[in-house]
């Protein structure tokens, strides 16, 4: 069976339960930076990504997740962002990426 | 009385000059003693040498005369010198009075001050030729002349050359208040000597005043010399770190407000709480919040403009440092071994994040380069590291410094000797934070430049199109290049000029910098610099940075070019 690598795979199953997600800390963020809840999640900002062309760093994916309670690793994976910018320029709502990507790693530093 | 020198009257005035001295030098001393240890070297080294001539020579241009706010505003520059060079007459002359009238003996401190109570049955007529009652009245006129201006300048800043002036915290009111008092009082005790009252009045006045000086914005007058002298001496502050010098710069701040105005944030987002003057005083008392650390353009608009020539930005990234450095912890290991750089040659073009979202402009660096004949290595085509300036100016120095080592790195490998790049931002890091010693790093604009004049590009003489260029802040103020893409221009059109420009240029208003404001903040600032550009009836504008050019197109219909862009155009 491994003998073929097609380059994809399944991915294990995964849900994503909002009732039971603490919801707190997302929160906190919005009410500080209320521009965060205009995202359409459209992923302008993670296919310009300096650091996401160079390894597997996903913002989209990392700052949706947060938006619905998922906060593992986002602090870790925020770490990996250049803060260089272009998301901003990018990114059709005009949401300060940058200003979210430091708000993350500010609120779930020890999450 | 002339034995003594003694009354009541005096104890407010005392109490209030032993509080001062003592405030004082406790600071003084303790932010001495805290410099690092090659800061204290730099003050030995410095003491005695010609630094420390100039530095008497700037105390008496900056702190009396007041030379650069004189450059603002004539009224203002007037006020301020009446003040200092007036009052500082009056203790001068004062002195000279009193060796005139008493001779040569000890007189105590308030001996001098109220001389005229302890010398009315004396005879005051003139001494040594010289009518010193006259010319202590005249001083104290000046003096007046000035706090009328002060009194009016609280009312009505607009006609001293300032739309806004600061907003004042406690110790300052107190201050304020007591300073206004102490010279009509004292103009009143002098005038009826034996009216014990007046005294008491004029002694508290200064007694109050001089216990909220080291507290308020007063206090500038005494620390601007230390300043003076310390800067001198080659000390200075760092964008890593709070330094025990920083007090000296945040406390020789006299809230007077001059940068206010040019703040853009100010004038066309209405923001009034960021500028220079209130960092500094939040800061100054332990308040500062990150928004306001954070939300600045460092557009170094203020700093060029600031009377006490502070540092106004690397203080702001000193406490962007303090609220905010994430330790590198080997953040960007995944970029190490990061190498998609093509071509071969000893020029090395780094493209920069900015300009990889600006396809044309790398374009027109390609047909550029391909028409000079010049072999280029492309060091980050098809992506690469950020220059790491973002990261230094979010106040993450230590993590910024991996991508720096990451980059040198990069280019010490491929072997090139000169390194270009069309980004003022990577520019100024490059020539600021690299080590990258034998490698000569040029902004597009300086290799165009030297294109030309080596004869390796020749372009074709331009219509009679207008043009009008747009200083980047990274750029001019940042790097001090103003001429060279103006030269380029020049070459190709007629070049006009917008009302504010070179040092005082605006900023396109998305400077990577400000960490915190707002798309309808950004878009305010550039319809505003767009106006600006407008008016100068030009039909295009040119820049020399990618970001600026992306910023000031969301606020104007005329077109917005980056300097290579119209060389791409003009190439013969
Ligand atoms: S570009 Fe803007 S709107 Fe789109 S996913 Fe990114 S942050 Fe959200
Ligand atoms: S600022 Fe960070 S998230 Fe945005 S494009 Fe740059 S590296 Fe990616
Ligand atoms: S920073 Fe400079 S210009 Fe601004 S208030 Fe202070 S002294 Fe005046
Ligand atoms: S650097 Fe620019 S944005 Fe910041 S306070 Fe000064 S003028 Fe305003």
């Amino acid at each position: 069976m491994s003998a073929i690598e097609w380059g994809y795979s399944v991915l294990p199953a995964r849900t994503m339960d909002l009732d039971r997600n603490d919801l707190g800390p997302v929160r906190e963020m919005l009410e500080e930076m209320p521009q965060f809840g205009a995202c359409i999640a459209c992923g302008g900002c993670t296919a310009t990504c300096t650091a996401g062309n160079l390894t597997s760093f996903n913002f989209r994916r990392v700052h949706t997740l947060v938006r619905r309670g998922e906060y593992t690793g986002a602090w870790a994976e925020m770490n990996k962002c250049m803060l260089c910018g272009k998301c901003r320029l990018v990114c059709p709502r005009g949401i300060n990426t940058r200003g979210v990507v430091r708000l993350i790693k500010r609120k779930l530093g020890d999450y | 009385m002339v034995q003594t020198f003694y009354s009541g009257f005096v104890i407010p005035f005392i109490v209030g000059t032993s509080v001062l001295f003592a405030v004082i030098i406790y600071k003084y001393v303790r932010w001495m003693v805290r410099l690092p240890r090659r800061d204290k070297l730099k003050v030995w080294h410095g003491l005695f040498s010609v630094a420390t001539l100039k530095g008497i020579w700037e105390c008496f241009t900056e702190c009396l005369l007041h030379r650069r706010i004189w450059r603002v505003n004539p009224l203002l520059g007037y006020m301020h010198t009446a003040f200092a060079l007036g009052w500082f007459l009056l203790i001068v002359v004062g002195w000279v009075e009193t060796i005139a009238y008493l001779g040569l003996r000890f007189v105590p401190l308030q001996g001098h001050i109220f001389f005229d109570y302890f010398t009315q049955d004396m005879d005051h007529g003139p001494r040594w030729g010289i009518n010193f009652e006259v010319v202590m009245d005249v001083l104290l006129l000046y003096v007046l002349s000035g706090l009328v201006l002060a009194v009016f300048k609280r009312f009505r800043s607009r006609a001293m050359g300032m739309k806004r002036t600061t907003k004042l915290t406690l110790g300052d009111r107190v201050a304020m208040t007591s300073l206004w008092f102490v010279f009509p009082m004292r103009l009143l005790a002098e005038s009826f000597p034996s009216q014990l009252p007046l005294w008491w009045g004029y002694s508290i006045a200064l007694g109050v005043f001089f216990v909220a000086m080291p507290f308020s914005r007063y206090m500038h007058i005494f620390t601007e010399v230390p300043l003076i002298f310390l800067r001198r001496w080659g000390i200075t502050s760092e964008a890593g770190r709070e330094k025990s010098f920083d007090h000296f710069q945040l406390e020789a701040c006299s809230r007077c407000g001059i940068c206010i105005d040019p703040c853009q944030l100010q004038r066309d987002a209405g923001m009034r709480n960021v500028q220079s003057a209130y960092f500094i005083r939040d800061r100054r008392y332990n308040r500062l919040t990150r928004y306001v650390a954070d939300n600045c353009l460092l557009c170094g608009r203020c700093q060029v403009k600031c009377p006490v020539g502070l540092e106004l930005d690397t203080l702001r990234l000193g406490s962007r440092h303090s609220l905010s450095g994430t330790p590198s912890n080997g953040r960007f290991n995944y970029a190490c071994d990061v190498d998609r750089s093509r071509g071969e040659g000893r020029v090395g073009y780094f493209a920069g994040c900015m300009t990889l979202l600006s396809p044309k402009i790398l374009r027109s660096m390609e047909r550029i380069f391909t028409a000079a004949g010049e072999q280029v290595w492309w060091a980050d085509r098809d992506g690469g590291v950020c220059c790491g300036r973002p990261l230094k100016l979010s106040g993450d120095i230590e993590a910024a410094r991996d991508m720096m080592r990451i980059n040198a790195e990069l280019f010490r490998n491929h072997g090139i000797t000169t390194l270009v790049t069309s980004c003022p931002i990577c520019l100024r890091v490059f020539r600021e934070d690299y080590n990258l010693d034998g490698i000569e790093v040029l902004h597009h604009s300086e290799y165009f430049v030297r294109l030309l004049s080596d004869g390796r590009l020749t372009l074709k003489p331009g219509g009679t199109e207008k043009m009008t260029y747009h200083d980047p802040c990274e750029l001019g103020r940042g790097c001090g290049i103003y001429d060279a893409p103006r030269e380029v221009l020049q070459t190709v059109g007629t070049l006009v000029e917008p009302a504010e420009t070179r040092d005082e240029a605006l900023c396109c208003g998305s400077s990577l910098a400000n960490m915190a404001v707002e798309n309808s903040s950004q878009v305010a600032i550039a319809q505003a610099v767009g106006r600006a550009f407008e008016a100068t009836g030009a039909g295009e504008i040119v820049t020399a940075c990618p970001l600026c050019k992306k910023a000031i197109a969301r606020g104007t219909s005329l077109p917005v070019m980056d300097l290579a862009e119209v060389i791409e155009q003009h190439l013969a």
